[in-house]
């Protein structure tokens, strides 16, 4: 019994320490104390914040390590919990503490490992210190992370007691209580009403709203739509149809590079207009779909998605080879896009791109929607459980897969030509694999195959980085976690599907046509 | 349920495919075969020499991308998923080599002649970068599967492939992030200094068959050799087929199924790191995006040889290689384009045999 207190403790300590020195190696310190700095409105010179916020940031991880070592602990013996804690702030405050004695040695020699490990500037190594003398650096170092496992283990031991369970638990049934109220008014015989309410301040929002908050939110919010657009085209592919597209963003680039080539003077001067551009860039982008679809359909899954993989990297190195330069300005891509009109007006603020943008986002949820909900959606759904099994009931798949793979595309497409045009300019870099797994990532993390979690990701994935300008650096790195940690905690997404079920009706006396389907979503 | 598709036009979706495979094969067959012809025969426009150098090239590449493809193979073989994160693994076994190069660098023999200790003794100092950089990648490797692929070797497949994506770019970035962005330059050993070789003279000029590169298809041939070795004659070995035939019968007959499939990602994690200080040696440049390009690749030639298929994923590195390096000098097309050329193939091979060139025909589950 203690045997296992002391290893699973320890292995959560050395879990933390090593955490702890890998996040010191890529300066993630720095940056979150900086931003605790941010919140406490401290100023700050250079990028590394005072001593105390690095204390603070210590002293959080120390308390997580705590509080995960004692959250291990079955029997609700408080000082069990307490060891646990004290065990692997120990360990972890160890490895800091051997980490800090080099970083001391480095700094009293003065000597600039930056040519190898790119964060470790002496200042840096310095605030890591706390900026204190060596001795007390170290054991800084040290005494944080031990005392603030302690303090992990009391508030993990603390939360257990029955009182404080209790007033949890009664807390917790309070909010259960006023949400359950709250989706009684929603639904029922106020159901009406209050989606009425609903859409109508959300239409007013979307209506004012664009005018108000100045270009740079017009900008980051669109941005959001331009991929909730892109992740409901994905979602129709992966989400309903089940099959896995990595180089999604080639259809985007299609769209792109038409409203680019006719609406730019630069490398072919036609002008089209942006309607038509738009129009035939969702055409092209379906056909595109359709066309890469064809060979295809007899893959699935892994095989699938390399090889879309591999279409879209051939679709970028074309772009960006010499064989098209002067047929699509190359590496260079395309710039000074001319605006769309509206009856001769220019139409080409970024308000009105906003409008634009919303207008393609209640667009592509309505044809979503209706998608989903029709018997083509239901047959993408048993494709995605089981193709054979789906075949064998008569189901089309090659006709129903083929036909998601053209409608995602033309939503790509779709967003490809607005964006193209907002921004005035296309590149091939814009189109690179990184842009096809965002997409992907933000219909996973929101939950697949449905409209509030792909907005919910694209906020998520595009308008928090945007946000959280701090975060810049380390984006993709958490990003790349979040991918991890989301599989391996939560697959279905933070917003699950619900699946269709069959709703059989209380009253048996009613006849057939009470049972139906249904898609609650 | 009135609405069931009637059958026949089931029937009909599937005919379409099936002209539509061959004619496309053929118009591909035709367009090659033109190429080709006005390429070599009427145009005529490279000799003896500049083959013999492609063909060079092409092995040496195809060498690197033998070991890659291994791993992709190996892992695919036994859990039936693409373990995307491999380009990576690779990567950081080249860091690895880089520093230990560095490092052995720094260290002085004697001060007059200035020496130092990867000079003195260059051939424990490749040995000590190979032994570093094999043993950082199979750790990495190893936790790699412990931390992102066990918990979800039960869930369905899309799942532990976008872990794995994940954990790509998880990899990506944090080497972006710990050695920062720039391109560095590995410092062989003198005796394997880039750009020196054996001349040999063909039509009149000289083809340099590099050191590096002879250095490198060797090793590479070898540990391909003890690969082989390994998975036919040990027990490991043989462990690692039983588990990749049928997990279950394998645990009844008392081999342990977790140890074997880490045992599996050491390996190809070790083979993964040979290849990362390979490509360091031979190509010269360390950054955190090298190991990306070089996985789809190794990727593509696994497929290529039929995934699964040891001996298909050797070849198929090696054809890779060649296709990619004499392809396009073949085609009359632009060697930007080799990329293209490595994925169009990998579309087609899917398209039209998706078990590889050696391998057998997988039902359709597993493709």
């Amino acid at each position: 019994m203690n045997k296992t207190l002391l290893s699973q403790s320890l292995r959560v300590g050395i879990t933390f320490g090593v955490i702890h020195l890998f996040l010191l190696l890529i300066g993630f310190n720095a940056m979150l104390g900086s931003l605790f700095a941010d919140i406490a409105r401290v100023k700050q010179s250079g990028s590394i914040p005072a001593s105390i916020f690095l204390v603070l940031y210590c002293a959080l991880l120390g308390v997580w390590a705590g509080y995960s070592a004692a959250k291990k602990e079955d029997a609700n013996v408080f000082g069990r919990k307490l060891v646990r804690g004290l065990i692997a702030g120990t360990v972890a405050g160890l490895i800091s503490a051997v980490v800090s004695i080099i970083f001391a040695v480095l700094v009293t020699n003065k000597i600039d490992p930056r040519k190898y490990l790119a964060v470790l500037s002496l200042d840096f190594m310095r605030a890591s210190l706390f900026n204190l003398p060596v001795v007390q650096g170290v054991a800084a170092n040290f005494g944080v992370l031990a005392g603030a496992g302690l303090a992990g283990g009391l508030l993990t031991a603390l939360s257990s007691f029955s009182k404080v369970k209790h007033a949890w638990k009664n807390f917790a049934g309070l909010v259960k209580g006023g949400l359950e109220k709250i989706r009684y008014c929603t639904s029922g015989k106020y159901h009406l009403l209050f989606k009425i309410i609903f859409l109508v301040v959300l239409a007013a929002a979307i209506f004012f709203l664009p005018t108000k908050w100045g270009s740079y939110w017009n900008y980051v919010i669109g941005t959001v739509g331009i991929y909730v657009i892109l992740g409901l085209g994905l979602n129709l592919i992966v989400g309903l149809s089940g099959q896995l597209v990595l180089g999604y963003i080639a259809f985007f680039a299609i769209g792109a590079y038409t409203m680019a080539l006719l609406n730019a003077p630069e490398p072919h001067n036609l002008m089209w207009g942006f309607w038509p551009a738009l129009a035939l860039g969702v055409v092209l982008a379906a056909f595109a779909g359709i066309l890469l679809g064809l060979p295809l359909m007899r893959l699935r899954g892994d095989y699938l998605a390399i090889v879309t993989l591999g279409f879209g990297e051939i679709i970028r190195i074309l772009l960006k080879s010499d064989l098209m330069t002067s047929f699509t300005g190359g590496p260079r891509g395309i710039q000074d896009i001319k605006g769309p009109t509206i009856f001769g007006q220019p139409f080409n603020t970024d308000v009105n791109f906003m409008y634009l943008i919303i207008g393609g986002v209640l667009i592509s949820m309505f044809i979503y929607n209706r998608l989903k909900h029709s018997r083509t959606g239901r047959a993408w759904l048993s494709i995605r459980e089981d193709e054979t099994v789906a075949r064998a009931s008569g189901v089309n798949t090659v006709k129903y897969k083929l036909l998601a793979l053209a409608l995602g595309a033309a939503f790509a497409g779709l967003a490809g030509g607005i964006f193209a045009s907002r921004n005035q300019f296309t590149g091939p870099d814009e189109h690179a694999l990184m842009a096809s797994i965002n997409v992907l990532s933000l219909i996973i993390v929101g939950g697949m195959g449905n409209i509030p979690g792909t907005i919910l990701g694209a906020f998520a994935l595009k308008g928090l980085p945007e946000i959280l300008r701090e975060f810049a650096n380390f984006r993709l790195l958490a990003f790349g976690a979040l991918l991890v940690v989301m599989m391996l905690s939560r697959p279905e997404g933070l917003i699950p599907s619900r699946r269709p079920t069959l709703q059989i009706p209380e009253d048996p006396q009613s006849d057939e046509e009470n049972k139906e389907v249904s898609h609650v979503d | 349920m009135n609405e069931s598709v009637p059958l026949p036009i089931a029937r009909k979706g599937s005919q379409l495919l099936k002209y539509l495979r061959p004619t496309f094969g053929v118009v591909v067959l035709l367009f090659i075969l033109y190429r080709l012809y006005s390429v070599l025969v009427i145009r005529h426009e490279y000799g003896a020499d500049t083959w013999t150098r492609l063909l060079i090239t092409g092995l040496i590449i195809g060498g690197v991308y033998a070991l890659i493809a291994i791993g992709y193979t190996l892992v695919y073989g036994i859990l039936f998923m693409i373990n995307f994160a491999h380009g990576e693994v690779m990567m950081l076994g080249a860091y690895a080599g880089f520093f230990v190069f560095e490092a052995l660098k720094s260290i002085k023999v004697s001060s007059e002649p200035p020496l130092n200790f990867s000079n003195a003794n260059p051939v424990i100092s490749i040995i000590i970068a190979f032994a570093v950089g094999m043993t950082v990648s199979a750790l990495s490797g190893f936790l790699l599967e412990k931390i992102a692929y066990r918990p979800l070797r039960k869930a369905p497949r899309l799942v532990p492939l976008i872990s794995a994506i994940g954990a790509s770019i998880f990899l990506q970035n944090a080497a972006q992030l710990l050695f920062s962005p720039q391109l560095r330059d590995v410092t062989n050993p003198e005796i394997l200094r880039r750009g020196i070789g054996w001349k040999i003279l063909i039509n009149g000029s000289n083809v340099i068959i590099p050191y590096t590169g002879v250095f490198t298809f060797a090793l590479s041939i070898l540990l391909l050799i003890g690969l082989y070795i390994i998975v036919r004659k040990t027990k490991l070995g043989r462990a690692m087929r039983a588990v990749a035939l049928d997990k279950k019968t394998a645990a009844l007959m008392g081999i342990d199924v977790d140890k074997t499939i880490s045992q599996t990602f050491l390996i190809s994690g070790a083979l993964a790191g040979a290849a990362g200080v390979m490509w360091g040696i031979h190509n010269g440049l360390v950054y955190y995006f090298v190991g990306f390009i070089p996985g789809i690749k190794a990727f593509t030639a696994a497929v290529l040889g039929g995934i699964g298929n040891l001996p298909g994923a050797m070849l198929g590195g090696l054809f890779l290689g060649l296709i990619e390096s004499m392809g396009p000098a073949a085609l009359g097309i632009n060697f930007q384009l080799k990329d293209v050329l490595a994925f169009a193939i990998l579309i087609l091979v899917l398209t039209f045999r998706p078990s590889g060139l050696l391998g057998e025909v997988l039902s359709e589950e597993k493709v």
